[in-house]
């Protein structure tokens, strides 16, 4: 469990990192190092975004699985890992 | 009339329609029920007492002219048209005019249908008083007969139609042309009748059926299916005792996906209602094995957004820009770090592209490197103490993929001097420390906690050296009986011994090679005085001893990975040498700088290149370019002296350790000529030189 916490705080404290948000695996936010708003809307917004490609993959071929998505956009990054029970989100600037 | 209406107060009608079906209604009020149609009924019988002197002649136009006893049955509504009553009895003679002869023997029979009274269990002790009379004869239908003369002048017409209408009638029935069809003339009042009934709960679960979550359900989970058809049934008996608000919720979660969708609704009401995750969920979920590997897989994608270029860079692949990062904002070293893998940088250089190191590092000296034989990305480090840390031995295997942290770390009882990575089993790890130990750990499993059942120690056993062990290795060795290579771990200690190590699993065999007396070659075992520690190190066979350096105890020797029987030593006397076998003096010498060389190695891909670092300085000398000096020189930074060196087998670079625990990876541009040089140009170079 501690391992746990030093990972995330090695993963905040790497270059240009804007924050982490963890939630479950219905969207709703368990922790998160942004303010409330930006979390539950980065939680609400990425948890549509991942049944649509989790369904994508999977329609393709229903033996594959999602496994990481990354969105990059202009000003930043947006990476997600999703699984069964929850899915993490780090939002990154590379740039910074 | 039958009715014998006696002003009783109370009294309950029933009614039956002709076919004796009860159609009393139901009154919603019980307190006026009686009185209505009692009243209703007064009312009547008295406007038909006074006659049908009625002027009134309104044409309503509706169907009032209602049969007798349709009229009792009438509600509050009605009673209050009953002065219409009468006038619909006159209407009812304007009615005459039509031929409306259908209606009338619906009208007769109707009016036959009686009227029971119920006689109360109350009213059955009363006295009654009938007065009977005889009202007056009341006429419902009245058609006069209309008579014209035989003389007027439409009598002809008259008689037409007469004789028509005569015709008519009889060839009415059967005929096609007429069919018999009932019309309804009569407009019911409405009356409101309300229903009380219990309300019926409804909920909505929706689910959206896809190719994978009938895969799923087929394939995947049939195991615990029963178990979650269970705990659905229980979930859906909630859900419809629910209220009609709660339901509303649950479908407007029901377009999320899958055989979740009822459980998923059910939990998000759940969270709904506490807006939090309880405590020993979130330590559940946090410390899942998934969340590892999710956490491990982000902070590799992070490190390479941000190392991008560093690693194309050491991988030798173009360098890509981003294409959204505007050209000005960068700062000065990143373009020229941009810049420099391309050949605008004239001549070879050395380009310092990222260090290993992390805070567990900080201050521990670098005393050993190695990569992994099968996974080349893979590099352990063997450290020293440090003065701030609790573990006076560290090693970390460092990969490329991360280069903030390393992936696994392993803390040793003492400085860790040797290491090694084994060439059959890759994920076992020899580590030589200065306390004589020699230990295998295996690298593959992730172990947060040290435990020492992976680790197999030298220390119970009673061979084991007790000086610091300066080199191992793992040889492949030939076992006449079998057919295939053996591996065999050797160490090299100060205290003169070599040991070999066989069946590393067990760690109880070993065999003693003495050092001075080798069946191979005879050795030249002088300057024992001089050369304390010595090492062998054989990339190819074990077992053979060397010469010596004249002056300065020979810190390590290197054979040449292309060239077979040449190798470097280098040693503190500042001096590196390049040996050739079977030749007692070294065939050239190198030294550039008055510091002791602490670690010389060739480079693995050309024959006549090999780097040298000593305290202070990293040396690359190519021989083909000069014997004299060394191609690139690069000093280290003040404070910081280096230690060892490391090649990389499949790209351009050099790793640099140093005595502050940090590992500086350097790539070798521009150093390595278009055409590998090969073992033929290295020959001709030691030729040349021997021949002078």
């Amino acid at each position: 469990m501690a391992e746990v916490e030093e990972t995330l705080k090695r993963i905040q404290s790497q270059k240009g990192v804007q924050g982490i948000v963890i939630a479950n695996s219905e969207g709703i936010p368990i922790k998160s190092t942004l303010d409330n708003s930006s979390t539950v809307q980065y939680a609400a917004l990425i948890h549509q975004l991942l049944l649509k490609a989790r369904s994508t993959v999977r329609d393709i071929d229903p033996q594959n699985d999602l496994t990481f998505l990354r969105v990059r956009s202009k000003k930043n990054e947006i990476m997600i890992a999703p699984d069964k029970d929850y899915f993490l989100i780090v939002i990154q600037n590379p740039s910074d | 009339l039958d009715k014998s209406s006696v002003p009783t107060p109370r009294h309950h009608v029933r009614v039956y329609d002709e076919e004796e079906n009860d159609v009393t209604p139901q009154p919603l009020h019980q307190g006026e029920c009686g009185a209505g149609p009692i009243k209703n009924n007064r009312f009547f019988l008295d406007e038909i007492s006074a006659g049908l002197s009625v002027d009134q002649m309104t044409t309503t136009g509706s169907s009032f002219s209602l049969p007798f006893s349709r009229s009792i049955l009438s509600s509050s509504k009605f009673s209050s048209q009953s002065s219409i009553d009468s006038v619909n009895l006159e209407t009812e003679e304007g009615f005459s005019k039509r031929d409306l002869p259908i209606h009338i023997p619906d009208a007769q029979s109707k009016k036959s249908s009686p009227v029971k009274e119920e006689v109360t269990e109350e009213n059955l002790d009363e006295l009654l008083d009938v007065f009977l009379s005889e009202t007056d004869t009341i006429s419902l239908l009245d058609l006069p007969s209309c008579f014209v003369s035989s003389e007027a002048e439409d009598a002809q017409i008259v008689t037409e139609r007469n004789k028509k209408y005569a015709e008519l009638c009889k060839n009415k029935a059967g005929n096609e042309k007429y069919m018999e069809r009932s019309v309804q003339t009569l407009d019911p009042p409405v009356k409101h009748k309300l229903v009380e009934s219990d309300s019926v709960n409804t909920a909505e679960a929706g689910t959206f059926v896809s190719t994978w979550e009938m895969f799923d359900s087929l394939c995947g989970l049939e195991q615990d299916a029963s178990v979650r058809t269970e705990s659905e049934q229980e979930q859906v008996g909630t859900e419809t005792l629910l209220s009609s608000s709660r339901a509303e919720h649950s479908t407007s979660l029901g377009s999320s996906s899958g055989t979740e969708s009822v459980t998923s609704s059910m939990k998000d009401l759940e969270s709904l209602e506490l807006l939090s995750v309880s405590e020993t969920d979130l330590q559940l979920l946090l410390s899942s094995d998934t969340f590892h590997h999710s956490l491990l897989a982000m902070e590799r994608s992070l490190v390479a957004n941000c190392l991008q270029r560093k690693l194309a860079a050491f991988r030798l692949l173009p360098v890509l820009p981003d294409p959204y990062v505007a050209p000005p904002s960068e700062t000065p070293e990143e373009e020229q770090a941009q810049k420099s893998p391309e050949p605008e940088v004239s001549g070879p250089a050395l380009v310092h592209l990222w260090s290993f190191t992390c805070e567990l590092t900080q201050g521990r000296r670098v005393n050993s490197m190695v990569w992994n034989k099968k996974n080349p990305d893979l590099l352990a480090v063997g450290y020293g103490a440090s003065e701030s840390s609790s573990s006076p031995g560290l090693v970390c295997c460092w990969s490329l993929k991360n280069i903030t942290w390393p992936e696994r770390v392993v803390s040793c009882d003492s400085p860790v001097t040797a290491l090694d990575f084994s060439v059959k089993n890759p994920s076992q790890l020899a580590v030589g420390m200065e306390d004589g130990t020699v230990m295998i750990c295996n690298v593959q499993t992730h172990h947060s906690s040290s435990s020492s059942s992976h680790f197999l120690h030298s220390r119970q056993c009673p061979n084991k050296h007790v000086e610091p062990v300066l080199q191992l290795k793992w040889t492949l060795q030939e076992i006449s009986l079998r057919e295939d290579t053996d591996e065999a771990l050797v160490s090299v200690a100060t205290d003169g011994r070599v040991c070999k190590w066989l069946s590393p699993t067990v760690d109880s065999h070993m065999m003693r090679l003495k050092r001075v007396k080798s069946a191979k070659r005879s050795s030249s075992s002088e300057n024992k005085g001089e050369t304390k520690p010595e090492n062998i190190l054989s990339a190819l066979t074990p077992g053979m001893c060397f010469h010596f350096h004249p002056k300065g105890p020979v810190i390590n020797v290197w054979w040449s990975p292309l060239c077979s029987d040449v190798f470097l030593s280098c040693s503190s006397d500042w001096t590196v040498q390049l040996w050739k076998e079977e030749r007692f003096t070294p065939a050239l010498s190198f030294s550039s700088a008055h510091r002791a060389v602490l670690d010389a190695q060739w480079s693995p891909k050309a024959a006549t290149v090999f780097g040298v670092v000593n305290e202070d300085r990293l040396e690359i000398w190519d021989l083909q370019h000069s014997i004299l000096d060394p191609l690139l020189v690069w000093a280290a930074p003040p404070s910081v002296s280096l230690t060892s060196l490391l090649f990389t087998s499949h790209t351009d670079c050099a790793l640099v350790g140093d005595n502050s625990g940090q590992v500086s990876v350097y790539l070798l541009s521009e150093v390595y000529s278009a055409q590998g040089t090969q073992a033929e140009a290295l020959e001709e170079i030691i030729q040349a030189s021997l021949s002078r």
